[in-house]
């Protein structure tokens, strides 16, 4: 009887015990995969981490893998859907009369924008060595500016083309910007929409900041490179229509560069192919990992929406019609099944879009699981950027000049000596763009800074250059958490 | 300071004077009054000792070595009435009690579980749902909460999915929370159980699948705040306490039982044919081409076969499959029990193993598990007590992806399937054709994909209980609740060609762990002030702990194991953990058994909120009096009528282990380094959902018990609800969680039992529930909806969590055959606009749910019947709606096309023949639009279950030496009537979606007859 009194006094003491020491308990919970703001701004781990994490939200996201490339051939003429197959179906549909279907991400591009944020403005000096904290804000500003311009070239009319839309005279709304660490919830305020002209002066001041501590950065292309962000640059400029300064950084980001334009079968064909050719034109490319990263690609990846997978979006025989014969690029487009790295041996229907059956390889899943790298920007953009800017600029023969390059190298045929008019030349820089960047996420936003219709590819009128339709809408979802937001027009 | 406050009181109580007393006996007979045979099995208890006995086979019984005094002695049956009666026992010796019962409901009799004590429901002053073995023993479920459907009023308990061992919805009293968890609290024996570390192969799985129903004793449901308040912080959305089976004393009855029965799909969609998919296609051909029609028949026909295939066994011609069958098909279970229970003065046991497999309906689902189990409790002296109950079980569940619009889905794929495809070519190989090509082929996922969660759990708790003296007992428990779920999917090369097929296995342990000690108290003053009452303190840690890992590429169809892959390419693991630390309380007295009072206090901390708002007071007062018991009370035919009133506060801590933390995690990845990113903003303090609920009831007991029942009336409060305030999306944050916003639930519950005829051998009772409730938001966060235009998931002050926003359908017109609907204006449009055009049309809240059953047993056989009804919830079935209503993507169509419009002035409700939703000029998209014809009403009412049993002549079984043969059939869901035109109403929600208005593609439940046999010796 005894020693069950002692056991009942034990177990009844040990239980108190636990419990008055309960606080202490409940404290020393902690999660297994979360640490706080602090260790990781204050660390140089942290920092290399949270750098890593910028990176890998834009492969992470449908909107950098995927919508940046195909959307905007979808949306107008270059691709169109295999019959029977559903990606992207929405943009080959969408006319300027009616609905939403829309290349709109928003939230993505903040995402990254967060992490930028966090590495330009919230990490003390000393944390890192210079050297290296320095090339991360470099890295950082470039990657906002990437983001930013992303955000605006599909939210907000291009500079100069304000009065485009028929329904308001004068549309210059772009998109917030944000450009300090959000660390409290307090820095989560609700802001409006910055005008275009204010989201150009923000990307432009980034990069200038950028270049201004350039010579921290590294050569590899597959981490912002000096090239990049005057490609960037040029690119920015190009959408604003500043063609002087465009020429000038496409010249600077060509010599930055280092590398030269493909100019034989091989090596333009195979530049795409991660096992092959690599991207040597790149002047910045993410690389994916199949087997870790790869998990969204499957699913939603470019390959998966245009040559391993789904096969939906198939190049138009107005695209394939493009091309002259013996022409080096003409190696990106293949039999359709042939091109599947699983192979298919029953009807495609990718005939309907094109006579040959093509598909446009550009994405492939070389790396395995349809997974391929991101080129975000090649050389050959930057040729194409100085051909107009400087044709624009008046002048004529150094556009000509740059133009001829490029043709030359992928052996295009002969590039005219001269054109009858600015209307001319820009016809065929449309057409040369297409040649190269189809499915590089060009097409509409060509289209869009020219005031171009877009079109069908039988030539039908998809939506006029006037049409509300040229901008997305802002959407409910967002305006109801921020009601300073202000919709575009007529939707 | 309550933490020390309630540690001295404790101290007090252990420190008071340990007596030893001299003891004595209670023996005696109990008899049935009307035929005067002797009751082998009734139960006798001395309340106050929570000690007893059980009549032998000649109706005696004995109690030994009860300390003198005075106690209170109830003897119960089932069929008869409760006998109570004051008894005195002197020391050293023995005193008789003969007992004679008379038959009846136990009514208020009933022993109930109210949380860390035994009551009655005479004493009970809240609001206390039950369900006893008795009512469900033909009921040939295999899971705990199915038992609850329909059965206890105010319970809503639906089914996630028909897939064998899935898990189930339980809702008492509404949907009270938006962000943070809605199911209740489970509680086996003192254990309260996890719901983490659940399988993923199935989509749903049920935390309750170790237990089987055939060991349950009894349910009991803490309906209102009054009742559930002790259980504090884990309370707010309910609690479920079971109770399983103990051995009673006396010889060792074994008994056995086994069942068979088939499970079959409980409902088809039909869907048209390939001729009549041909002509659809035509028709919608011709109105854009202006082709004739058999030169569109022709030209659609090629076009399908060349899309594909022909059909293998009919060269030339379309095939015609039908999917449904292919999918599904009948499915046999088993189930097999055998228990022992029994004991002497000392010791009793009851001791059951359990096994069951149960083979679902779509292909490859199975359910099997085993499960032993053993209760024993231990008289280790006059003072001390001690009870270990231990359940070990292993199932294991094969399961099919499901809810959501998956090309490989069985359940998504019988509505993808046309029936111009097929599974097989002639030679036996897999179609590569099907829509969505090879690797998705249904054949293939039926062969070469396995899903299974096999889960070995252990529910296991200990008691030691001292009685100090005759007013004063300690009760200490421990109970563990460790799961181990493993989950494997195996996918060959050909449902996986771009990884060359993949095995994927996923560990999950979870560590859960709870330990209390209570003080009991009970005393009687001047033979009329009643006090009782317990102080008690509990600790609880939750720990789960997960590893997955991924293998690709194997060799060839010969190996599922991660050792035969070429590339590892998962390694995963993580843990996460809470704790709880608690004291509580609880004060009953009562006047006479006239008036009762009863306060409830307990405080709880937890380690998933901030230090500021830790610790959380979670109080409930509740009061009852029993007006029958007045002396100015002269209603002959009332025999009890007892009015109850209680309030009291709970809290909902259901939410993120980490939610109040600003947390950098780890994710994302870019050559080779893991990133850290910002994934929440801090919020010191965030803190519990409260909920405060005022209920007030009527229980009454008619005409000698053979009426019964209760009417309750509650109103639910949940505030401080837990909301993501949406941040700006520009922050790169998507939301903060804060304490903001409440909901309003309240509603009636009435349920009535009634014995209607109890003469000459024949007896029938019937029982009938029905709750209405209505659920209301009442606050949100700066006063704003959320998401004001959205259809599905739009939160509006003064509406249910759950509205359905979409402009109004106007039907086809007659002219020309197009959709149209209503604009705002109530103009007809042909291009709505959700923003403007939409009504508030429906909502997802089901407001009038219950039960009926009727029990008519004559001789040796009873049939039951029990019927179960929702009504209230409208829903809209995504993949039905969007997939199977038009030939966009070349899908099943159901027959309600073949109700086309197809000449001018044909009035009704389907268009004109398409090719896709668009085809129509300036029309908004036929199929994506959505619009008050896309909800559909998923009311139901439901045959729930029927049984028939026969009790085979005592006469003839005693001479095989078996006291008792039983044999029975029985079916669940065998009728349905609904409006919902697709599969199943009972499943048309998605089980992680509170706004319960939308389905895509869920497991039907389905419809199960069985047979059974059980021996008693």
């Amino acid at each position: 009887m005894n020693k069950l009194k002692i056991l009942l006094l034990v177990i009844a003491g040990g239980l108190l015990f636990s419990t008055t020491a309960c606080n202490d308990i409940l404290e020393n919970v902690e999660p297994a995969t979360s640490v706080s703001g602090e260790v990781v701004l204050t660390s140089p781990e942290g920092v290399r981490a949270l750098r890593s994490s910028m990176y890998a939200k834009m492969h992470e996201s449908f909107a950098y893998r995927t919508e940046y490339f195909v959307a905007p051939s979808a949306f107008t003429d270059e691709t169109r859907n295999r019959p029977g197959s559903t990606r992207y179906q929405n943009l080959g549909q969408a006319v300027g009369t009616s609905g939403t279907a829309h290349i709109a991400t928003w939230g993505t591009h903040y995402n990254i924008i967060q992490d930028a944020n966090l590495l330009i403005g919230a990490v003390e000096d000393g944390v890192l060595p210079a050297a290296e904290l320095n090339r991360i804000r470099a890295e950082a500003l470039a990657i906002r500016a990437f983001a930013l311009h992303n955000l605006v070239k599909v939210y907000g009319y291009d500079p100069g083309n304000f009065g485009v839309g028929e329904l308001e005279g004068n549309w210059d709304a772009g998109v917030v910007i944000r450009t300090e660490p959000v660390i409290d919830v307090l820095d989560a305020d609700l802001r409006p929409r910055s005008s275009v002209n204010e989201v150009y002066a923000q990307i432009l001041a980034d990069l200038a900041r950028a270049r201004s501590l350039a010579d921290n950065l590294g050569t590899n292309n597959s981490f912002i490179t000096l090239a990049f962000i005057d490609g960037l640059t040029a690119r920015g400029y190009l959408y604003a229509g500043e063609w002087a300064n465009a020429a000038q950084f496409a010249q600077s980001a060509i010599n930055n560069f280092g590398g030269t334009l493909q100019d034989t079968p091989g090596g333009v064909a195979n530049m795409f192919d991660e096992n092959i050719g690599n991207h040597p034109e790149a002047l910045f490319k993410l690389i994916i990992n199949p087997d870790t990263e790869g998990g969204g690609f499957n699913n939603d990846g470019p390959a998966t929406y245009t040559s391993d997978g789904f096969l939906a979006q198939i190049p138009t025989q107005f695209l394939v019609d493009k091309y002259e014969e013996g022409d080096y690029r003409l190696g990106w487009y293949r039999d359709c099944r042939e091109a599947q790295r699983v192979a298919l041996n029953q009807p495609t229907g990718c005939a309907d879009i094109n006579d040959g059956g093509f598909s446009l390889v550009k994405f492939n899943g070389a790396k395995g699981q349809t997974v391929d790298d991101l080129p975000f920007m090649r050389l050959a953009e930057m040729y194409l950027i100085l051909a107009e800017a400087q044709y624009k600029a008046g002048n004529q023969a150094a556009g000509i000049a740059a133009l001829t390059a490029l043709r030359d190298a992928r052996n295009a045929g002969e590039t005219p000596a001269s054109f009858a008019s600015v209307q001319a030349f820009e016809d065929f820089i449309l057409d040369e763009r297409m040649r190269e960047l189809a499915l590089e996420g060009h097409r509409f936003f060509d289209l869009k800074r020219l005031r171009r219709d877009i079109r069908n590819p039988d030539g039908s009128i998809k939506m006029f250059a006037s049409s509300y339709r040229i901008l997305p809408q802002i959407g409910v979802g967002l305006r109801n958490v921020n009601p300073q937001l202000v919709e575009n027009p007529g939707y | 300071m309550y933490q020390k406050l309630l540690t001295i009181l404790l101290m007090v109580f252990f420190s008071s004077q340990i007596a030893l007393a001299q003891t004595g006996s209670i023996v005696g007979q109990v008899t049935d009054a009307e035929t005067g045979e002797t009751l082998p099995g009734a139960s006798i208890l001395l309340t106050q000792l929570d000690r007893g006995a059980a009549t032998d086979f000649d109706g005696n019984y004995v109690i030994q070595n009860v300390p003198a005094g005075t106690y209170n002695l109830t003897a119960s049956f089932v069929g008869y009435r409760t006998f109570r009666q004051t008894v005195q026992v002197n020391a050293g010796q023995t005193t008789t009690l003969n007992i004679v019962m008379q038959t009846g409901a136990i009514g208020l009799d009933e022993v109930i579980v109210s949380g860390y004590a035994v009551t009655t429901k005479r004493e009970l002053t809240g609001s206390i749902a039950s369900v006893r073995a008795a009512d469900i023993q033909d009921v040939p479920l295999q899971n705990t909460e199915a038992l609850l459907q329909g059965r206890a009023a105010g319970v809503n308990v639906t089914a996630d999915s028909g897939n064998p061992g899935a898990g189930f919805r339980v809702n008492i009293r509404g949907n009270g929370s938006v962000n943070a968890a809605t199911q209740p609290l489970y509680i086996v024996d003192g254990v309260q159980i996890s719901f983490d570390g659940l399988s993923t192969q199935a989509a749903s799985t049920s935390p309750l699948n170790a237990l089987n129903p055939n060991d349950i004793e009894s349910i009991e449901v803490l309906k209102d705040a009054s009742s559930a308040a002790i259980y504090g912080a884990q309370a707010a959305a309910g609690v479920v306490i079971i109770t399983t089976k103990r051995g009673q004393v006396g010889r060792t009855q074994i008994t056995a039982r086994a069942e068979t029965g088939v499970r079959s799909l409980a409902r088809n969609v039909d869907y048209i044919t390939s001729e009549q998919y041909v002509d659809y296609l035509a028709e919608g051909a011709q109105y854009i081409t202006g082709w004739d029609f058999d030169f569109a028949r022709d030209n659609r026909k090629d076009f399908l076969l060349g899309f594909f295939g022909e059909d293998p066994f009919n060269p030339g011609q379309l095939a015609n499959t039908d999917w449904q069958d292919f999918i599904y098909s009948d499915g046999v279970t088993q189930r097999y029990n055998i228990s022992m229970s029994g004991g002497t003065q000392a010791t009793t046991f009851f001791l059951s193993g359990g096994y069951e497999d149960t083979e679902g309906t779509a292909f490859n689902t199975d359910f099997t598990r085993l499960n032993l189990r053993s209760n024993i409790d231990h008289q280790i002296s006059d003072r001390w007590r001690t009870s270990l109950n231990v359940n070990l079980a292993r199932s294991t569940q094969f399961g099919v992806c499901q809810d959501g619009n998956f090309i490989n889905c069985p359940i998504s794929q019988a509505m993808f399937e046309a029936p111009m495809s097929f599974p097989y070519n002639e030679d036996g190989s897999y179609n590569p054709f099907t829509r969505f090509g090879l690797a998705n082929n249904p054949a293939v996922q039926m062969n070469e994909v396995d899903r299974v969660g096999t889960v070995t759990q252990i529910i296991s708790n200990m008691n030691l209980i001292y009685r100090a003296n005759d007013w004063l007992t300690f009760n200490g428990l421990v109970g563990v609740d460790y799961r181990n779920t493993d989950d494997q999917q195996y996918r060959s090369a050909i449902a996986a060609p771009a990884q060359g097929g993949f095995a994927f296995y996923a560990a999950r342990q979870v560590q859960n762990f709870n330990t209390n000690l209570v003080a009991n108290l009970r005393q009687t003053f001047n033979g009329v002030h009643n006090v009782s009452g317990l102080v008690g303190t509990e600790y609880r840690r939750n720990y789960v702990e997960t590893r997955l890992v991924q293998g690709n590429g194997f060799p060839g169809p010969f190996f599922t194991v991660l050792n035969a892959t070429a590339d590892p390419v998962t390694a995963a693991g993580t843990f996460s953990e809470w704790r709880l630390g608690s004291y509580f309380t609880n004060v009953k007295y009562n006047y006479d058994e006239r008036y009762f009072l009863n306060v409830v206090a307990r405080y709880d901390g937890h380690s998933r909120f901030g230090a500021e708002t830790r610790w959380g007071f979670f109080p409930s007062f509740s009061g009852a009096w029993r007006i029958s018991e007045e002396n100015f009370f002269d209603v002959s035919f009332i025999d009890e009528l007892k009015l109850r009133v209680g309030y009291g506060t709970t809290g909902n801590s259901a939410i993120g282990n980490f939610a109040s933390r600003g947390l950098y995690s780890a994710a994302g990845s870019y050559q080779g380094s893991t990133g850290l990113r910002p994934t929440q903003l801090a919020n010191v303090n965030l803190g519990w959902e409260e909920a405060t609920e005022i209920n007030v009831g009527l229980d009454y007991e008619l005409l000698q018990g053979r009426i019964f029942g209760a009417i309750d009336v509650y109103r639910k409060d949940n505030n401080e609800l837990l909301f993501g305030r949406p941040l700006p999306s520009d922050s790169g944050f998507g939301s903060i969680t804060e304490n903001i916003g409440s909901v309003r639930n309240q509603g009636i519950e009435f349920e009535i039992s009634t014995v209607n005829v109890n003469t000459g051998g024949f007896m029938w009772s019937s029982r009938f529930n029905i709750a209405f409730m209505e659920n209301e938001i009442l606050s949100l966060p700066e006063g704003t909806d959320i998401r004001a235009d959205n259809t599905f998931d739009a939160l509006k002050i003064g509406k249910p969590i759950g509205l359905i926003q979409t402009p109004r359908w106007a039907g086809v017109n007659p002219a020309d055959g197009r959709p149209m609907w209503y604009d705002a204006d109530g103009n007809i449009t042909f291009n709505p606009v959700q923003s403007r055009d939409a009504i508030e049309y429906k909502d997802g809240v089901a407001n009038v749910f219950g039960g009926f059953g009727n029990t008519l047993s004559y001789k040796g056989v009873t049939l039951d019947t029990f019927f179960q009804f929702s009504f209230g919830q409208w829903a809209f079935a995504q993949t039905d709606f969007y997939f199977t209503r038009t030939p966009d993507f070349l899908m099943n169509m159901t027959t309600e096309v073949m109700d086309r419009w197809r000449q001018p002035g044909d009035i009704t409700y389907y268009p004109r023949a398409m090719l896709a939703g668009t085809d129509y000029v300036e029309t908004a998209n036929y199929r994506t639009q959505l619009s008050t014809q896309s909800m559909n009403n998923a009311s139901y009412i439901r045959l729930k279950n029927i049984s028939l049993s026969y009790n085979l002549p005592t006469r003839w079984t005693q001479q095989v030496g078996l006291n008792n043969v039983r044999v029975y059939a029985s079916a669940i869901n065998l009728l349905t009537w609904t409006a919902w035109p697709y599969y199943d109403p009972e499943v048309a929600f998605n089980p992680t979606d509170i706004y319960n208005n939308q389905t895509a593609a869920s497991y039907p439940t389905e419809r199960q007859v069985n047979a059974g046999i059980e021996i008693r010796f």
